[in-house]
């Protein structure tokens, strides 16, 4: 079945998991910027990382077919570094021309400080005043539960967000409901230890139904799987689902919350 | 067909039957985690992470379900709806 990973760090797999995503039906991805694993030392190394976003990724993307689109801020981890943030957001705009951009993100909470909470608003200052989308990062463990509610005040308190141009990434069994009931996408990672397994994931597209509902793998650098979102389609065919659902989570989501971006080409991905 | 999820409705039984080794084997490994502790040099009988898992597995044995909402939420640091006033950010 074809599908689309909509949250996936591609800069950190090598060029054979393109392949076997590409064997196993993927045929999009949006590879939001993240943290690197380390923190880094200027606002040049963003710079050159937002070029491997946009110029290099893309074709990487392509010798298998796969459509790459990406997302541009500072991550929630380093926004802790104020000073360098605001270096970092100044520099976005010149890249948001860039073909396969398709808004602001993931930015965030990590730890859900202060600093982090006044980066996030001037992201989300530089979203509307630029008139992107948005794709957003919920804390780990026993931070996402603190750390969704108060992402959800910030964006809730700014009426000039469109809501169903936000995607709230990683919810889960305590998150995902006020979420999708403030009326913003939501998206459920299928990542090892810290998040959703494929099961919980298809529990709650039993309990909460298909609509303004994703599922990504977020494989990264850390223990990740790639092909997460297979294992999930697999579940749910298990569990007697029927293809017309499961394509709608897999595939007609993602494709939907991305044509609300202007650098989506609608006719690139089959309806 | 349908993309109503509700369309395809498994009975308890086909879940138990579907699920019973996968969920016999979880029993399994909390119980031997249990046992690795108990037979570790040293006490943790007080610490925040054993009470957490200890309130954990009462939640799987109450009578209410909802489980896997409620222990995230026993996992949680808690959420201060006043937080912005707190970092002055109104
Ligand atoms: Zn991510």
């Amino acid at each position: 079945m074809d599908y689309i990973d909509p949250h996936i760090h591609m800069v950190s797999r090598t060029t054979d998991d393109y392949e076997t995503l590409a064997r196993m039906g993927c045929v999009a991805m949006s590879e939001p910027a993240f943290w690197a694993g380390f923190d880094r030392g200027s606002v040049e190394s963003f710079r050159d990382y937002f070029r491997q976003l946009t110029e290099f990724e893309p074709k990487r993307a392509a010798q298998f077919g796969i459509r790459h689109f990406t997302w541009l801020c500072i991550n929630a981890k380093e926004a802790e570094n104020v000073s360098l943030s605001r270096e970092v957001i100044a520099m976005i705009p010149m890249f948001l021309s860039a073909k396969n951009v398709l808004g602001i993100g993931e930015i965030g909470l990590n730890k859900n400080t202060k600093n982090e909470s006044t980066i996030f608003l001037e992201h989300l200052e530089l979203a509307v005043q630029y008139d992107q989308q948005i794709l957003i990062h919920t804390p780990h463990l026993e931070d996402k539960f603190q750390g969704t509610r108060m992402i959800l005040d910030m964006l809730m308190g700014d009426s000039r967000i469109n809501r169903s141009r936000v995607l709230v990434d990683h919810v889960e069994e305590h998150t995902i409901e006020a979420v999708l009931e403030n009326g913003f996408w939501a998206g459920m990672t299928l990542y090892p230890v810290t998040k959703c397994t494929p099961q919980r994931a298809a529990d709650m597209i039993e309990k909460y139904g298909p609509e303004r509902l994703m599922a990504n793998s977020a494989g990264d650098w850390g223990p990740s799987k790639p092909t997460a979102i297979p294992d999930l389609i697999m579940e749910l065919k298990r569990r007697g689902h029927s293809r017309e659902l499961i394509r709608r989570v897999v595939y007609d989501n993602p494709r939907q919350f991305f044509s609300q971006s202007k650098n989506f080409d609608l006719a690139a991905l089959p309806g | 067909m349908s993309i109503d999820p509700n369309a395809v409705k498994r009975t308890a039984e086909k879940v138990l039957a579907e699920e019973f080794l996968s969920a016999r084997s979880k029993i399994l490994d909390l119980a031997a985690t249990l046992d690795r502790l108990e037979r570790a040099s040293g006490s943790v009988e007080n610490a925040a992470q054993m009470q957490l898992l200890s309130q954990g597995l009462k939640i799987l044995c109450d009578d209410e379900f909802d489980k896997a909402r409620r222990v995230q939420l026993l996992m949680s640091r808690q959420y201060d709806p006043d937080w912005q006033k707190t970092y002055g950010l109104h």
